[in-house]
């Protein structure tokens, strides 16, 4: 029998707020346990919750930006369980009506027709703490830095059909967020993290067969794998004529597969009551579309805008926009340097292969926008070749010094004095009597060749336009 | 000075005029409260050295010409309520050396005002109840007759002169309750009157923070300082408005009361009896006063009780032993956590966790919390329809005399005695429960409830009663 896959996934993602959600506490990552704690985060009794508006702007954006219906009036519920990650003893999340509702968002299938894939919630909710478990078991420790931390969590319909499908969404989900401005979505660092839900059904049937939940995966790849893995097992149960057990599964990276972690069963019930610590979150018609007025350009629009703005071939604008980061970075190099073709083709070459050889996306580089303007403004004044360029590049970008720095400190500045290059020319000529002859008889090809004897005299450092004109005047002089 | 016939604006004024010093009414307040507080229990801990150090600073303040409305005003704070220089036990015996790292604000806003905290008082364990009874360090005794509870030790403080005001909670009816055990006036204010920050609240919908006084001037007094909005509470965004602050001159002339007839046909004849007399000196104040329907009550006290054991039991969970409270000696983790709790919550917090968590599993979500939210809405409605046809409303505050420390206690019995006072905390509404006349040795109060803010009117009509009806307690008061 053939076997239907169907996949829906539930994501978490970090909001990039200032604060965490119900306190005034910093929410950005800092290695020192329970350093951004404060009463209310640390669930002392007679400290309540207050609501972060800009976590419900970006919720909101978030929303928005997936095309969901918003609700004018939403509820904050406590989704009660004791463990000792939550200081409180339970979760402040939206589950009875979430911000955002009948959302969805557009993939390629595995066919490369248009998908739309539909988002059933969006929802606000409070992150919980992390817990260290001393090797041995030995004891825990546990660090509230993330107790509070506000997250959106975005659950799909089942509406995904392949692990490769469900990676694509993911992707696309990545990028709307980071366009919206409302999450870095970075995978391994835990600002997106992302479970499954998955079963089998033979083709045709219209029920869903019993599914199994995936937890642990932190990379889009692990999603992926852990999805083909899984649907291998199941489909491995099923012909063998037994019946897939509905549980929870842990992907183990390592192993490349999944452990049992917990029978759904033991389910838990959350006992979820609306919050009487929080009043409802209300918004008004006129802040909505406010909202929806000002959402962020979202990546094609902006790779059209790169088209036609800045006269980019269509590939070009591509690349650029493929992360809103880059873009950023893009647009931030333009300031100070105005030629796009010229800082299009730095980044998808030099800049992109640094990146992807240290694993950074253009944000987290020490080489900045303005670090790339420069070398560009430093090659057009002559001050540097661009192949100096390339090696200034990689040099600033390993130490974090600029290029001009690079340049200075390196002795890179490129050799413009007439007089200076002169000698070395005449010099090159003498001991090349061959190429010159050859020159003469017609053969204007080796005047590369010689150019590259003045470079490598110079250590590349000679400026390759004069040399030219240098070895041009002598040749014809000889 | 008689700290009797002293009135909260008056020892003010005369620390500002140099009649005596904060430092002197201090000193005699603390030395009442140390005579007392063996016999009657009243103060889990004293504030002593502290609150003496705290009046000389005032002292010195006055000196340099400052004005402060609460000068040298010593203050009795409910153990429930944080204040940082004190440990906070919140009644329980797993937190017996509990520093909280933050004052409440009603408790900050008292001290900016020149106000002394002079000690915590007793309560019952977790503040489950209204007896005080269930406390670790045993019952505070009623001044008026020692072998009853005071119901609540703040109020015995005041009746006492061991304290001029008392700061309390009031979820279902304590502060109220406690004051009409006691003889003095009680006021639970208008939901998001007064910041609950820093009071460990077991029911989050129900919970207040209130003023216990000898008259209603007096707890006006305070209410003026500690009331409004407070960014640490958002339930105080409702008083944002600094306007329904301002003290307007209640006109009281022609004042319309209603009165729930029916409600006591069932009460014993001497709780008749009181309702009655305040009735008629209501009437030659030329009050009218007309008969209401409130049909709700049976109803209000369950819902009241489904959702506030639903609250504990979720309020209560981080109460682990490792979080917070102490962690009893065990031999493994389960162990630790069940007797750790059991400690730290008691006999009746170890119920309404169980009750509650009960109350809100699937199966029955719907049947009782859903039908509750769903009386509680009910309930709100029935006394706004009832204060359509009237000013203010005149109710019993309870139908029994404070239990006697003798008696064994049954939770549902004492829940019952709710019947008046949970169905107002439901309201949302302001009430004030004060000194209403005498059942034998022992006082008893009725309350009076009013639409939202309307806290000047209920201290200034419950006046016209204390006038005529303040008793002291003798003996071994």
């Amino acid at each position: 029998m053939e076997y239907e896959v169907v996949i829906g996934l539930e994501v978490h993602v970090e909001l990039m707020t200032e604060s965490k959600l119900f306190c005034p506490c910093p929410n950005h990552f800092v290695p020192e346990p329970n350093v951004h704690t404060c009463p209310v985060c640390l669930g002392f009794p007679g400290a309540f919750p207050r609501l972060n508006s800009e976590a419900v702007q970006q919720a909101l954006t978030a929303s928005l930006a997936l095309n969901c219906d918003i609700a004018l009036s939403s509820y904050f519920d406590r989704k009660n369980y004791f463990y000792p990650d939550m200081p409180k003893g339970y979760q402040i999340s939206q589950y009875y009506e979430p911000i955002g509702s009948n959302g969805h968002l557009t993939i390629e299938d595995d066919h490369g027709s248009i998908k739309k894939i539909r988002i059933g919630r969006v929802h606000m909710e409070e992150d919980a703490g992390k817990l260290v478990h001393a090797a041995g078991g030995n004891g825990s420790k546990v660090d509230y830095n993330r107790a509070g931390v506000p997250l959106v969590e975005i659950v799909t319909e089942p509406d995904l059909r392949s692990p490769g499908e469900s990676r694509r969404y993911l992707e696309q989900l990545k990028s709307i967020l980071q366009y919206a401005g409302v999450s870095d979505c970075k995978m391994e660092e835990g600002s997106l993290r992302c479970d499954a839900n998955i079963s089998l059904r033979p083709k045709g049937s219209e029920t869903f067969g019993s599914k199994t939940e995936l937890k642990n995966m932190n990379s889009f790849k692990a999603v992926e794998k852990s999805l083909e893995h899984e649907i291998q097992r199941q489909s491995d149960v099923l012909k063998s004529g037994e019946e897939v057990i509905s549980q929870t599964l842990r992907w183990e990276e390592d192993k490349q597969e999944t452990i049992v972690m917990r029978s759904k069963l033991e389910a838990h019930d959350y006992r979820c009551f609306t919050d009487p610590e929080l009043s409802p979150l209300v918004l008004t018609a006129e802040a909505v579309e406010k909202a929806r007025a000002t959402l962020p350009e979202m990546a094609e629009a902006r790779a059209a805008r790169f088209k036609s703005g800045y006269n980019l071939p269509e590939y070009d604008a591509g690349v650029l926009t493929a992360s809103r980061c880059l873009a950023d970075y893009f647009e931030a190099c333009l300031e100070s340097y105005n030629n796009p073709k010229e800082v299009s083709n730095w980044i998808m070459g030099e800049l992109l292969a640094r990146l992807n050889a240290a694993g950074l996306e253009a944000d987290q580089s020490s080489f900045l926008p303005e670090h790339l303007a420069e070398l560009l403004q430093m090659i057009d004044e002559n001050l540097i070749s661009g192949k100096i360029g390339k090696e200034v590049l990689e040099k600033a970008f390993e130490s974090g010094q600029s290029p001009r720095t690079v340049v200075e400190e390196e002795g890179l500045l490129q050799i413009s004095d007439q007089g200076e290059l002169e000698e070395i020319v005449d010099k090159v000529v003498a001991a090349n009597p061959d190429s010159v002859e050859k020159y003469r008889v017609g053969t204007t090809k080796v005047i590369g060749f010689l150019v590259g004897q003045v470079m490598k005299e110079t250590k590349g450092k000679a400026n390759p336009k004069l040399v030219n004109e240098l070895l041009l005047k002598k040749l014809k002089q000889v | 000075m008689d700290l009797r016939n002293l009135s909260v604006c008056q020892a003010a004024e005369d620390i500002h005029n140099g009649e005596y010093t904060a430092h002197d009414l201090i000193e005699k307040t603390l030395e009442n409260g140390s005579l007392l507080n063996e016999s009657l229990n009243i103060f889990i801990h004293q504030a002593g050295v502290d609150a003496l150090e705290q009046a000389k600073a005032i002292d010195l303040r006055i000196e340099k010409g400052e004005k402060l409305p609460l000068a040298g005003i010593p203050v009795a704070v409910k153990d429930d309520i944080c204040y940082g220089v004190l440990p906070t036990t919140f009644g329980s015996g797993g937190f017996s050396d509990f520093y909280s790292p933050y004052t409440a604000t009603a408790v900050e806003r008292l001290m900016e005002a020149g106000a002394i905290v002079v000690g915590k008082t007793n309560l019952d364990n977790m503040s489950l109840g209204s007896s005080t009874t269930s406390s670790p360090k045993g019952a505070t005794i009623n001044p008026w007759d020692n072998s009853r509870a005071a119901g609540s030790a703040g109020a015995v403080a005041v009746i006492t002169g061991a304290a001029m005001v008392a700061l309390e909670s009031d979820s279902g009816g304590a502060l109220r309750q406690g004051a009409s055990s006691c003889g003095v006036a009680g006021l639970r204010p208008t939901g998001g009157l007064v910041s609950r920050h820093g009071l460990n609240l077991h029911s989050s919908s129900f919970g207040q923070i209130g003023v216990t006084a000898l008259t209603g001037k007096n707890i006006d007094a305070v209410i003026q300082v500690i009331a409004g909005y407070d960014q640490y509470d958002a339930s105080t965004l409702i008083s944002k408005d600094e306007s329904i602050l301002e003290v307007e001159p209640v006109a009281i002339e022609n004042l319309k009361i209603g009165f729930p007839q029916s409600l006591i046909e069932g009460l014993e004849p001497e709780f008749k009896a009181i309702c009655q007399e305040t009735i008629n000196l209501f009437k030659e104040q030329g009050f009218e006063i007309s008969d209401i329907s409130l049909k709700m009550l049976p109803e209000a006290l369950r819902a009241y009780y489904v959702i506030a054991q639903a609250e504990a039991s979720s309020n209560h969970a981080r109460f682990d032993g490792i979080r917070f409270g102490s962690a009893s000696e065990a031999d493994n983790l389960e162990e630790l956590y069940l007797k750790s709790r059991s400690n730290i919550l008691g006999r009746e917090g170890r119920q309404r966790s169980i009750y509650g968590t009960y109350l809100l599993n699937k199966g029955n979500f719907d049947l009782y919390y859903r039908q509750a939210l769903k009386v509680w809405n009910l309930v709100r409605r029935e006394f706004g329809l009832a204060l359509t046809g009237c000013e203010l409303l005149l109710m019993p505050v309870v139908k029994n005399l404070p239990p006697l420390l003798s008696e064994g206690k049954d939770l549902i019995s004492s829940w019952e005695e709710d019947i008046f006072c949970a169905p107002v905390s439901l309201s949302g509404l302001p009430a004030l429960s004060f000194p209403a006349g005498m059942i034998g040795e022992l006082p008893a109060g009725l309350q009076l409830v009013g639409p939202p803010f309307s806290e000047k009117t209920l201290t200034t009509v419950s006046d016209i009663v204390v006038r005529n009806k303040q008793l002291f307690p003798h003996g071994k008061a």
